[in-house]
């Protein structure tokens, strides 16, 4: 009973890490523009995909499609700016219109160019088993992915806290009209909010195309399971992204482990209602949550 | 002389065009049409049928050709049964003579539904669900079944000499009902069974097949599921490696696509199949639907593609019947349907009162060195199966 408790812990934790890389790009867009972008989950997928082309027509290991994934998603990401800061009615609907609607023409792209079959990486260093204690099993893809999603996330942090831009974001955030009152140019951090954004979906693409499967479908459900997670956290909280992921994976692992595999979502979604009745605001939540 | 050669041409071309005339105005082209999911997560399998569809369409303007014609009409559900009923009552509006694919039980479900409302021939190979024939609808049609499948697994587990076996599957209708069918048999010959139901989001299957390595331990592991489930199952268990003999699957998994995508984790895994791959065939049908298929799309045809193309050949076959007898135009195309018995490239099809095909059975294949073995039936096998041996 111990071996299955702390296995499911395990698995939870780094499938809490996989949620978190793909949320945190959501909520940084969210604490900086109060848009939810729905097309998020396909930027993410986007990455994969690229990831996958290279390494299927170039054999090039996915590692090294890093960049140029980088370069496709950030354009699209800045496409997806462009078109949104052209919505000066009622943003908060109209940006939800729209990005689901960018989402949708994502999906059926990706459908269009590389067909519906599933796809993951033929790398079988990735797929190799990493055992801790002859008690802890899991792949490589996903402890690394784990480990360079801590990393990104805890340098959004840090540039969040630490630098001009960062403190800008914040300012923004909190306060536009004072923000621009003190030299903060919207436009240009706004923009810059997206690339940081691009650069999380890209990473988490890669590490989707290692550890998991890709299929033209699986955008949406990222984006749903992102924006929980982000609502979990408290609307735009970097931190509360990292331990509301985190929960939502180990309470799903835990009802595999003693309830069903079949509940998993449901107790997910209990746990976020639960915590959104305690605290209407997340985790996290409040007027200034970006940093916390 | 001259003129009279000039006559004699001119009366000749003239009797050609009206015999030709007369060809043309005989021929009439059918619209049928497809209602499939060709984007959402089933577009994989709707796409996989929509050319087995195409491909039939293909081979039967040139078996009837001069005689009739044939055309499809296809509209995506997008894997949403408010849109496949959407979308049936689009074709029927359109005066499609009868509908061919669907794909998901539970899609196919409400669209046929929708079919039978508008008094039109539904004829299916992706759903199995049971409930499906139970409703006793007069136009509802398909070509094979749980049963079918259910019989396979068991069949292969019992060649096996199993003594316990954890069945993991997916909780949709198919599947559900697949799983709890071999559950039942297989208790009733004695061996012991674990049940693990998932649901379609599952992406981590470690702790689900933990519980199946320390608390069943089983023989054989047998998964009902898709594509993707398959894959999220399988590397799980290659990363614990409980101690089994075989992994079983059904649909979907002894496929050359498989084998393809995952070689790592293919090896000794078992699935339905009715073909080994690389593609064997000889009867004279089989070998012009593998060319036709890979004229249209450049690929060896796949079991989406073979179970589409005999769907919508015998649909083809019973229209042109029943347009010979007058009946088409009068509700006569499910009698039609009815008396069909044919031997076709999944084996023999007869239809009972609720349109369900009694005869299916499917075979078992082994994915050995990147080729499908078929392994069971021993009638059908062209090889042996390797046993005991999984993928890691």
């Amino acid at each position: 009973m111990l071996e299955l408790t702390l296995q499911a812990l395990f698995s939870g934790l780094l499938a809490g890490g996989y949620y978190a890389t793909v949320a945190v790009g959501l909520a940084l867009v969210f604490g900086t523009m109060r848009v939810i972008n729905l097309a998020h989950g396909e930027l993410v997928l986007l990455a994969a995909y690229v990831a996958y082309a290279a390494e299927t027509n170039y054999g090039v290991n996915p590692v090294m499609a890093i960049p140029v994934a980088l370069v496709i998603v950030g354009t699209a990401s800045a496409i997806v700016y462009a078109l949104l800061s052209r919505i000066h009615q009622d943003r908060e609907i109209n940006s939800l219109i729209l990005t689901f609607g960018l989402g949708i023409i994502l999906t059926n792209a990706i459908l269009s160019i590389w067909a519906a079959d599933i796809h993951s990486t033929s790398d079988p260093w990735f797929q190799d088993s990493m055992v801790i204690a002859d008690t802890l099993f899991a792949m490589n893809a996903e402890v690394a992915a784990f480990v360079g999603g801590l990393v990104l996330m805890a340098g959004v942090w840090w540039w969040l806290n630490h630098s001009w831009q960062g403190r800008a974001v914040r300012a923004l955030s909190s306060n536009r009209a004072a923000a621009t009152l003190m030299g903060v140019n919207p436009r240009k951090i706004e923009i810059l909010s997206f690339l940081i954004a691009a650069l999380l979906a890209t990473f988490a693409g890669f590490a989707i195309y290692t550890g998991k499967t890709v299929f033209p479908a699986l955008g949406h459900v990222l984006t749903v399971k992102a924006f929980i997670i982000t609502v979990l956290a408290g609307m735009g909280s970097i931190p509360g992204v990292l331990i509301g992921a985190i929960m939502i994976g180990v309470i799903e692992s835990l009802t595999v482990t003693y309830l069903s595999a079949s509940l998993q979502e449901l107790a997910g979604m209990i746990l976020f209602l639960v915590v959104l009745f305690v605290s209407p605001s997340g985790l996290f939540g409040g007027g200034r949550a970006l940093a916390r | 002389m001259t003129r009279t050669i000039a006559n004699l041409v001119t009366v000749s071309a003239l009797a050609l065009s009206v015999a030709l005339g007369a060809g043309a105005a005989q021929a009439k082209e059918f619209l049928l049409g497809s209602e499939l999911p060709l984007t959402g997560s089933l577009a994989r399998v709707g796409q996989g049928m929509h050319e087995g569809i195409a491909v039939a369409i293909d081979m039967a303007n040139k078996s009837y050709a001069g005689k009739h014609s044939f055309k499809v009409q296809t509209i995506d559900d997008e894997t949403s049964p408010a849109k496949g009923v959407a979308a049936v009552e689009k074709l029927a509006g359109d005066g499609v003579v009868a509908i061919t694919g669907g794909y998901g039980s539970n899609i196919i479900g409400p669209a046929s539904e929708a079919a039978q409302k508008a008094g039109l021939v539904y004829i299916t190979s992706g759903g199995v669900s049971p409930e499906l024939t139970q409703r006793g609808y007069p136009t509802f049609f398909r070509i094979n079944n749980t049963d079918g499948y259910a019989l396979a697994m068991i069949g292969l587990i019992q060649e096996m000499g199993a003594k316990k076996v954890s069945i993991v599957y997916l909780n949709k209708d198919a599947t559900s009902s697949l799983a709890k069918q071999v559950n039942t048999a297989l208790t009733a010959k004695g061996v012991t069974v674990g049940m693990h139901e998932f649901d379609g989001s599952t992406s981590d299957f470690k702790p689900l097949m933990n519980k199946v390595k320390l608390q069943d331990r089983p023989d054989v592991i047998a998964m009902v599921g898709y594509e993707n489930d398959y894959v999220g199952i399988l590397r799980a268990s290659k990363v614990l490696k409980p101690q089994v003999k075989a992994m079983v699957g059904v649909w979907s998994l002894a496929t050359a696509q498989m084998a393809k995508e995952f070689p790592d984790l293919m090896e000794n895994v078992y699935g339905t199949s009715m073909l080994p791959y690389p593609v064997e065939f000889t009867q004279p049908e089989a070998v012009e639907f593998a060319a036709t298929y890979k004229k249209l799309f450049n690929k060896d045809p796949d079991y989406l593609g073979q179970f589409g193309y005999v769907q919508t050949r015998l649909l083809i076959d019973a229209v042109v019947r029943a347009d010979e007898a007058g009946t088409l135009g009068k509700g006569g195309l499910p009698d039609e349907l009815r008396k069909t018995d044919a031997n076709t490239l999944i084996g023999r099809v007869t239809f009972d009162k609720n349109g369900d095909n009694l005869n299916f059975t499917h075979r078992m294949g082994q994915h050995q060195g990147g080729k499908v073995v078929l392994v069971w039936p021993q009638d059908a096998a062209n090889g042996k199966m390797n046993f005991p041996a999984v993928p890691w």
